[in-house]
């Protein structure tokens, strides 16, 4: 009896060894390893240990006033064994906003809940409230949000192939009165504007 | 909380196959009482259309759809003018233009300042087998973005199965071909939850058709002091919620943006509602004659605009 037990636990620690294993191998992407970090060890207090731990660099999407357009401001994150940590990595970046003329395409009080991405690639990715209770509403702003986080998942991690947008843990209806929240997004290019 | 999502999105796809069998099986009876899961509009527009007793004579009729209304206010001006007012204000002056000028009847989703659901707006047009769908939007954006554009559906986010469907749809000589009227019944009932597939190249053209008026007709009215002229943004897709379930061509026009103070003041501004009105009205009319989509009899002729 006890031994079946011991068996069973096993058994789902190992078919839990291998979900997390499928789930966080994350793509092919573009790391940026700055200076050599080999044989670090514990992290010495030297001037120029402070940046070495490697990078990727992703291209996170904002709105150019002009014509609301979607246009890319280059973002570095830390690199991750875990998709899930970078996509989060990456929406953090998006939610902090821009650094130049353009414009933050999610209300800046925004925060992010958990990212969760299955196996097809479908990532879930959940927000606190204010994603569309401080949003201003209007097509063109609810595209430059959704595509923002649609476009840009996809674009900067190629095993997201779809995107679906929670507020609270929870389907919505629409964002903000417009565009349909109710089943996941592919990405859509054309919201991006020519530099 | 990851998880229900995962189980509901599972539970459509799975909904969806059943019903794909069903339809591959043509079996109507089966996939009519998989209707009335929907609301009950829903289910009587349904009905309506399956027994074909509905329109006969009658006149044909165009839903007009002003955007928000009630607590939904939509977008808002940095002057503290709301979309939902100046929806319904060029909604109204659309409305009298086509009864005045064409044989249609016009219903209103909203004629005052009232919630209604996205759900109930569509079913409006479906219970009344409307023969063209228009939502009146004022645009909002993240800074001061300008212009008028025209929407229809986006169908990039579909299954593959209801894309195929959609195609066929759109193609229907093949579609007559290969599957019978009863058939072609259940595949309509399939397609509720995404109706519009089924009308998306009518609703390109209903489009393509308003906003070649739109940018025109505003910037050749002529206003020395103060121009009325508004930027071409040209047609997009884009999946609104509001077009899901229409089942006829339906376009949803972004007049101007609420969120530009400029333009806001136009917004307001009655001669450029009226303005507005005429141009989605021209292309209106120039759809209808185009799209040979049967004018009801006797076909009127358009009066001149004023």
């Amino acid at each position: 009896m006890k031994t079946q037990k011991t068996a069973l636990v096993a058994g789902l620690l190992i078919v839990l060894a291998v979900l997390v294993a499928v789930l966080f191998r994350s793509g092919g992407r573009e790391v940026i390893r700055k200076s050599a970090p080999a044989a670090a060890g514990p992290p010495a207090p030297s001037p120029d240990a402070s940046a070495p731990k490697p990078t990727l660099k992703v291209s996170v999407f904002f709105v150019r006033p002009s014509d609301g357009l979607l246009v890319p401001e280059e973002r570095e994150i830390p690199v991750s064994d875990s998709l899930v940590q970078e996509t989060e990595a990456f929406i953090a970046e998006l939610i902090k906003g821009p650094t130049g003329d353009l414009a933050a395409a999610i209300p800046r009080e925004t925060k992010l809940g958990r990212v969760y991405i299955t196996k097809e690639g479908t990532a879930y990715v959940d927000f606190s409230r204010e994603l569309i209770e401080n949003h201003p509403s209007g097509t063109t702003a609810e595209l430059s949000t959704v595509y923002a986080v649609v476009d840009g998942l996809a674009f900067n991690f190629k095993d997201v192939k779809k995107v679906f947008i929670l507020v609270d843990g929870e389907e919505r209806e629409t964002l903000a009165g417009h565009i349909g929240l109710d089943r996941p997004f592919s990405p859509d290019y054309s919201l991006i504007g020519k530099k | 909380m990851t998880h229900r999502c995962v189980a509901s999105a599972q539970g459509f796809a799975v909904l969806l196959a059943a019903a794909l069998v069903v339809a591959a099986g043509a079996v109507p009876a089966r996939a009519e009482t998989a209707v009335p899961a929907r609301n009950e509009a829903f289910a009587a527009g349904t009905a309506k259309a399956a027994t074909g007793t509905a329109e006969a004579a009658d006149q044909k009729t165009i839903v007009i759809d002003p955007g928000h209304g009630g607590l939904d206010v939509g977008a808002k001006g940095k002057f503290g003018n709301l979309e939902k007012t100046v929806d319904l204000a060029i909604s109204l002056k659309l409305k009298t233009l086509i009864e005045q000028n064409m044989a249609y009847r016009v219903l209103l989703t909203r004629d005052k300042d009232i919630d209604v659901s996205l759900e109930n707006r569509s079913a409006l047009a479906n219970n009344n087998n409307a023969v063209v769908f228009i939502s009146i939007h004022a645009n909002g954006s993240f800074r001061t973005a300008t212009g008028a554009e025209t929407f229809y559906m986006s169908l990039t986010d579909l299954d593959e199965e209801t894309r195929k469907l959609a195609y066929l749809e759109n193609n229907s000589s093949q579609l007559e071909t290969r599957i019978s009227d009863d058939g072609k019944d259940a595949v309509k009932m399939i397609l509720w939850d995404m109706a519009q597939a089924s009308y998306i190249k009518q609703s390109a053209s209903l489009a393509e058709a308003i906003q070649r008026e739109l940018p025109a007709l505003l910037t050749t009215e002529g206003r020395p002091s103060r121009s009325l002229a508004v930027e071409n943004r040209g047609i997009k897709q884009a999946r609104f919620k509001v077009l899901t379930g229409v089942a006829c061509p339906a376009v949803l026009v972004e007049v101007a943006f609420m969120s530009n103070p400029e333009e806001e003041q136009k917004l307001i501004d009655e001669d450029f509602q009226t303005s507005v009105a005429h141009a989605i009205y021209r292309g209106l009319v120039s759809y209808m004659r185009t799209a040979g989509s049967r004018p009801p009899a006797p076909a009127p002729s358009p009066a001149p605009l004023p």
